[in-house]
């Protein structure tokens, strides 16, 4: 560390604060500076966003891998959509619902699921994907089988008197930001908390966290419950949204999708996670314009991801971060 | 009360397979005592602990903790509400996290009161975390761990990894501690100071002791009293110099 370094170091501005406030405006300018299209696919990220971030609770917190992320996305689609169709239920209700419903859902295929072995786990949380799409195909006097439910009303508040409708993709992307940015607090004052700290101690050794008291399985099952609460609100949000519902939400690509977002954003990182969603989602849905070079672009992307990012973008991220913020 | 041992395991017996690794050994700490617990090695002395602190389940026997019978207790729940800790004989600490944060993790489950308290991000969380850092601090401190403290915990000597483990355990004021080989492998300065540590828990925290070793000059310095295992069986038990001499004690870690 020589004089210059130092003089260089006082001379370089904070630029955090500048940029984040940039972040936040083109957050809230994104429907008025691209196009309808770009709203769409920022939309479609902000919608995996939420059970990607629970995922990132199980996965880069506490150590856990699983593929059940769909399966509470759909359940959460489904009782959000029955709800709307059946019931004309305003959006708060459908989906508070719908993460109540597959957070329910959870705890009994949580408890057996998590006695096994990690890679047992995975097994199983695959299976709970295949036998959620079984269900919605089967069980036809609710679900109406592969027609799946269609014409799901758009989202409409109702506060007394006051009624409002969510009818336009602009409006429907105000509501997801909202929507994001409450989970993605939601996650930080969980990641903040002390049981944040247990969770981490349970990845980085679970014997040991068990020797100094951390009571690991129950804290394993909360955890998964709430991701699977984190995948059932994204659930209800994908349901108004596309207002159609099939048994192909309960789809492995789905969870694959969410679990790329994870770990190429980051695993164990919020900001990760973020940009993962936008990455990888938003990004494919926009490429979706030329369908021929979409999984080409796709695939590159995780090529390149596996070879030069093996943590994932988050450690680039901070210290792109920690660069504008003046430090070394 | 006084009178009553701490710690008292009766007829412990634990198989794996074919192999009788704990055959009905019985042993008990008195309050405030430092026991030895010697054996040549596979003489199933880490299984024995392993029965005691709920990592393994034992085929037989029973296991009393301050007058209360916690035999069937899962790990977790010993260390919370019995207040007994352990170490493993191969060193663990959480290699990824700074010393500091290693200390905070082990005590967090003894200052919140349940698991959902553990979610609170309030003014009141705040408060037991930071006491909890004070408290961290001041067991690094004597651990000879403060330039240390910010850094992995995996990036530090074996030796440095112990005084991590053994700080850990002392952070939710335990009633007794179990150590596995605590000396194994670290050089002789550092092995003072665990001595050095360990005295100071047993005489000023009034922590008790069971503790498994090896090497001979320690047990003798530090244990009032040694129980000897050997294939599964307890040998003998006695003043540490009365072992030493014993022929059967001899016989065993020669013949092996
Ligand atoms: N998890 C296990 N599975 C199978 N056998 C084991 C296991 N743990 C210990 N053993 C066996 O039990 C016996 C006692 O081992 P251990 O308790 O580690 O002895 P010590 O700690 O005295 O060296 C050995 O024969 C060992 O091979
Ligand atoms: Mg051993």
């Amino acid at each position: 560390m020589s004089l210059a370094d130092t003089a260089q170091q006082i001379r370089r501005r904070d630029l955090r604060l500048p940029l984040a406030a940039i972040l936040v405006v083109v957050a809230l300018a994104a429907p008025f500076i691209g196009s309808r299209y770009v709203t769409h696919s920022l939309i479609i990220a902000l919608i995996f966003m939420l059970p990607a971030h629970g995922l990132n609770l199980l996965v880069g917190y506490t150590g856990l891998l699983s593929l059940a992320q769909a399966a509470f996305f759909g359940i959460g689609a489904y009782a959000a959509g029955l709800l709307a169709v059946h019931y004309g239920t305003p959006f708060y209700v459908n989906a508070t619902a719908a993460g109540l419903l597959a957070g329910a859902c959870a705890l009994p295929l949580g408890i057996p699921a998590l006695r096994l072995r990690a890679t047992s786990f995975v097994m199983c949380t695959l299976g709970f994907v295949i036998i959620g799409q079984a269900i919605a195909k089967n069980w036809i006097s609710v679900t109406r089988g592969d027609m799946g439910l269609s014409a799901i009303p758009k989202p409409h508040f109702a506060l007394g008197p006051l009624s409002f409708t969510v009818s336009g993709t602009t409006s429907f992307y105000y509501m997801a930001l909202a929507i994001g940015a409450l989970a993605t607090l939601a996650v930080w004052m969980i990641v903040r908390s002390p049981a944040g700290r247990n969770m981490i101690a349970i990845r980085e050794n679970e014997t040991l966290a068990e020797s100094l008291g951390v009571p690991t399985w129950r804290y394993k099952l909360l955890v998964f419950i709430i991701s699977a609460v984190f995948a059932g609100v994204g659930g209800s949000l994908y349901a108004h949204y596309l207002t159609v519902v099939s048994p192909l939400t309960f789809q492995m690509y789905y969870s694959t999708t969410m679990l790329i977002i994870v770990l190429g954003g980051g695993a164990g990182t919020i900001s990760g996670v973020v940009f993962g969603s936008l990455l990888f989602v938003g990004l494919t849905e926009a490429l979706r314009i030329t369908p021929e070079l979409r999984m080409i672009a796709y695939g590159l992307c995780l090529l390149v991801l596996v070879f030069w990012f093996k943590k994932g973008f988050a450690p680039v991220l901070n210290r792109f971060w920690d660069m504008i913020g003046g430090a070394k | 009360m006084t009178g009553l041992p701490i710690l008292e395991i009766s007829k412990i017996s634990k198989s794996y397979g074919a192999v009788k690794a704990v055959n009905d050994v019985s042993l008990h700490v008195g309050r405030g005592e430092i026991a030895g617990l010697i054996g040549p090695n596979g003489s199933g002395k880490s299984t024995f602990f392993d029965c005691s602190t709920g990592l393994q389940r034992p085929d037989a026997g029973t296991v009393k903790l301050d007058g209360q019978d916690i035999t069937g207790w899962s790990l977790n729940r010993i260390a919370r509400e019995g207040r007994m800790l352990r170490s493993f004989q191969k060193t663990v600490v959480f290699k990824a996290l700074d010393v500091e944060e290693n200390l905070v993790i082990a005590g967090q489950m003894f200052t919140f009161p349940s698991l959902f308290s553990t979610f609170g991000i309030g003014r009141l969380s705040k408060k037991r975390i930071s006491g909890l850092r004070d408290r961290a601090r001041e067991l690094i401190k004597m651990a000879g761990l403060w330039d240390v403290r910010h850094q992995p915990a995996g990036n530090l000597s074996g030796g440095q990894q112990k005084l991590i483990q053994f700080a850990s355990m002392l952070m939710p004021e335990p009633k007794i501690i179990l150590l596995d080989e605590p000396m194994a492998g670290i050089n002789p300065k550092i092995i003072e100071r665990v001595i050095e540590t360990i005295l100071y828990a047993n005489k000023s925290l009034g922590v008790s002791f069971l503790v498994i070793e090896h090497n001979i000059d320690v047990v003798t310095s530090i244990c009032q009293r040694v129980v000897v295992l050997d294939q599964g069986k307890k040998l003998v038990e006695g003043l540490p110099h009365d072992i030493i001499a014993d022929e059967r004690v001899r016989e065993a870690y020669l013949g092996g």
